[in-house]
């Protein structure tokens, strides 16, 4: 029989010592996890960066990774935009009375691999069960700790005209990812998602490059949205080049066919980088050496001008407005 | 951009005839238009008028109040296009029904709605059967694999349309049509030529930037030699026979009837509805509803603006009151619609 998880996994008790013993410890295991009521941490050397986000994907395992990567993903890459390192995570799970345990250990491994790859650790953890219905799987939610490295100094408000815009890659995977793996369209397209976490290019960009104003993961609004907030922010406008931003073929043919804009379909491993124009090449040339970020390209310029808005320039040379983010395309994307 | 679109955005960037007015009757196109900034780059004496070509916007509030009637009062499963469900009715939208615990379910196509019927057998399941030459079809389907499933928890409430009608309705208000590619696909280029025996000049359009400017730039040229014209600028995908198979299916099915237009009015023998053999798939039928014309606000001047006589600016509600995210008029639901796309890209 599929061993699964039941409510007296989360009542505390043996069986909750064993869940942890069992599915948690054997993969988060590292010098500062703890079974104590909280994790003991030396102290970081600068400023500190702290965020935490909440995971509901559904479904929670598609292609190119699984609710438990992408938990990783989410925290590791919204400290990386501050150009902290991240250090330490700690992550919350409910979990439904009835999920298989193989899953969740599944879950467990992708999210210590993920975490090790970018050499953070998972030193804390709490898991609740819920009864069936009362969530949909598994949601998760991750809080991080990183120190801001030197040279790290990146707003939304920092955007100046004649900055250059850079995306890591081509856009809109993730969310064209779901929306397939929902099967509500009955399209059949092997499109992978890019979730992936960013804290190293991030630092390459920081240390190697520097003079970064913006940095930003497009997640569930896409890059279109974080271009409008940071219009909002700075007090800028955002002329882009539509033959300029990188879209695989497959991502191009479904959002065509189902008439969505790639510019507004969810990330989860893409950032948009604003620096100085000068430095755009030299940006690029870095981000080509991660395999994450080899897709790297340069999508428009701030302007001065057109505040506010993002100015779209054509294939056929007209210019016309990108429309502003509208209702949400689709739910539960991360 | 190849050397001939190249010529064809020259020639429309610097046209200095006699005024010329040029209706795309497609949403799909009236939605490409804005996307590419094609309206940017004419010269003045060219205006572009979006036609009658979004479904969604030329469905008139009665239909809503019907779908909203089967949903509340009959308790049946509405399967409806997303872009319906915020289309305002004379009371309530279906996403107000919806609020008050009607049971509204989106999906993609008429058959995914058949298939939600087999899967819910204790359901009565209705379809909003609505669009034009190139959706029909697909809902003919849907019928014939409810018979195939023998399922009787399903049925259709029409509102199928046929652009031959519409043309006609708008011949005063435009000099050369931007015809739907998509419809004539279907429907061949006999509709075209009817209109062109009444004097009506028409180019058959793509949809991709290119093909919008090619055929954008005939429409002009061909205005200039001063008689009228039907040119086939789309020739890779429409041919003039059309697709027989398609419209033999819907003749199976469905009979022309006359249909309201969203702020023109009847136009006759412009819809198509099931054959009384069928009336047990059509919900208007097994459900006795009273079909009705409905109210819309009357300050909205969706009618006015599809018949290129006003602009989404000249009206009051516009970008006020009546926005994307709070539509008053059916032409700011769709994004297809044209005062959703003066509003995005205006």
């Amino acid at each position: 029989m599929t061993e699964t998880v039941t409510l007296a996994h989360g009542a505390g008790g043996k069986q909750t010592s064993e869940l942890i013993e069992k599915v948690f410890k054997e993969h988060f295991s590292n010098e500062f996890f703890t079974a104590d009521d909280a994790a003991i941490l030396p102290r970081p050397n600068g400023r500190i960066a702290m965020t935490t986000d909440g995971f509901i994907v559904s479904p929670a395992f598609f292609n190119g990774g699984n609710i438990g990567k992408l938990s990783i993903c989410g925290t590791v890459n919204d400290l990386s935009c501050m150009g902290a390192r991240p250090l330490y995570l700690t992550c919350g799970f409910v979990i439904e009375e009835g999920f298989e345990m193989d899953k969740l250990k599944e879950i467990a491994a992708a999210m210590a691999e993920t975490a090790a790859k970018v050499g953070v650790r998972i030193v804390a953890g709490d898991t609740k069960v819920a009864g069936k219905g009362q969530v949909d799987g598994v949601f998760i939610t991750t809080t991080g700790v990183g120190e801001l490295i030197e040279g790290a100094n990146t707003s939304g408000a920092l955007a100046r005209p004649g900055d250059a815009i850079v995306v890591t890659g081509d856009v809109g995977r993730h969310g064209t990812c779901i929306l397939l793996a929902r099967d509500d369209y009955g399209i059949e397209a092997d499109v992978k998602s890019d979730c992936a976490p960013l804290w190293h290019p991030v630092e390459a960009a920081i240390t190697k490059v520097g003079d970064i104003h913006v940095v930003r993961d497009a997640t569930r609004g896409g890059v279109g949205t974080v271009l409008y907030e940071i219009t909002k922010e700075s007090g800028v406008g955002v002329k882009l080049c539509a033959s300029d931003i990188p879209v695989a073929d497959e991502v191009r043919g479904v959002t065509g066919m189902l008439g969505l804009e790639p510019l507004y379909l969810a990330c989860e491993g893409r950032l948009v980088i604003i620096l100085p124009e000068e430095k755009a090449d030299k940006l690029i040339e870095v981000l080509k050496e991660f395999p994450d970020t080899a897709g790297a390209a340069k999508i428009g310029v701030i302007t001065e001008e057109n505040r506010g808005r993002v100015i779209m320039e054509t294939e056929i040379g007209t210019q016309t407005i990108l429309p502003q983010p509208g209702n949400e395309l689709l739910p539960r994307i991360c | 951009m190849t050397e001939a679109t190249k010529k064809a955005a020259e020639l429309l960037k610097n046209y200095d005839g006699e005024k010329i007015r040029i209706m795309e009757v497609c949403g799909t196109h009236t939605h490409e238009i804005f996307r590419h900034g094609i309206r940017n780059l004419l010269s003045d004496k060219i205006e572009l008028i979006s036609g009658p070509g979004c479904p969604v916007c030329v469905t008139p509030a009665g239909f809503i109040d019907e779908a909203v009637e089967l949903a509340l009062e009959h308790n049946v499963t509405i399967c409806t296009f997303g872009d319906l469900v915020r289309v305002p009715g004379s009371e309530m939208s279906l996403a107000g029904a919806r609020a008050k615990g009607a049971r509204i379910q989106t999906v993609y196509s008429p058959q995914d709605a058949e298939k939600y019927a087999v899967e819910h057998p204790d359901e009565e399941v209705a379809f909003l059967s609505v669009g034009f030459e190139t959706t029909t079809p697909s809902s003919c389907i849907a019928v014939k694999n409810a018979e195939a499933d023998g399922i009787s928890n399903f049925s259709l409430l029409t509102a199928n349309k046929t652009m031959p009608g519409a043309y006609s309705a708008m011949a005063d208000h435009t000099d050369v049509y931007l015809y739907p590619g998509h419809v004539h696909t279907i429907t061949g280029l006999k509709d075209c030529e009817d209109m062109l025996a009444k004097g009506m000049s028409g180019v058959i359009a793509g949809f991709t930037p290119s093909e919008l400017l090619t055929a954008l730039a005939i429409a002009v040229k061909k205005f200039g030699e001063g008689k009228p014209f039907l040119v086939n600028a789309y020739p890779r995908v429409v041919t003039g026979k059309g697709s027989p198979e398609a419209m033999a299916l819907v003749d199976k099915y469905m009979q022309p009837c006359d249909a309201e237009w969203r702020g023109i009015g009847v136009i006759e023998n412009s819809g198509r509805e099931l054959r009384e053999e069928y009336a047990g798939f059509d919900a208007a039928k097994k459900f006795n509803i009273t079909r009705t014309s409905g109210r819309s606000n009357p300050g909205c001047r969706c009618g006015e603006i599809l018949k290129g006589q006003c602009k989404p600016h000249e009206c009051p509600l516009f970008g006020k009151v009546c926005t994307p995210e709070h539509p008053v008029g059916a032409c700011m639901v769709s994004n297809e619609g044209t005062c959703s796309a003066y509003y995005q890209f205006g």
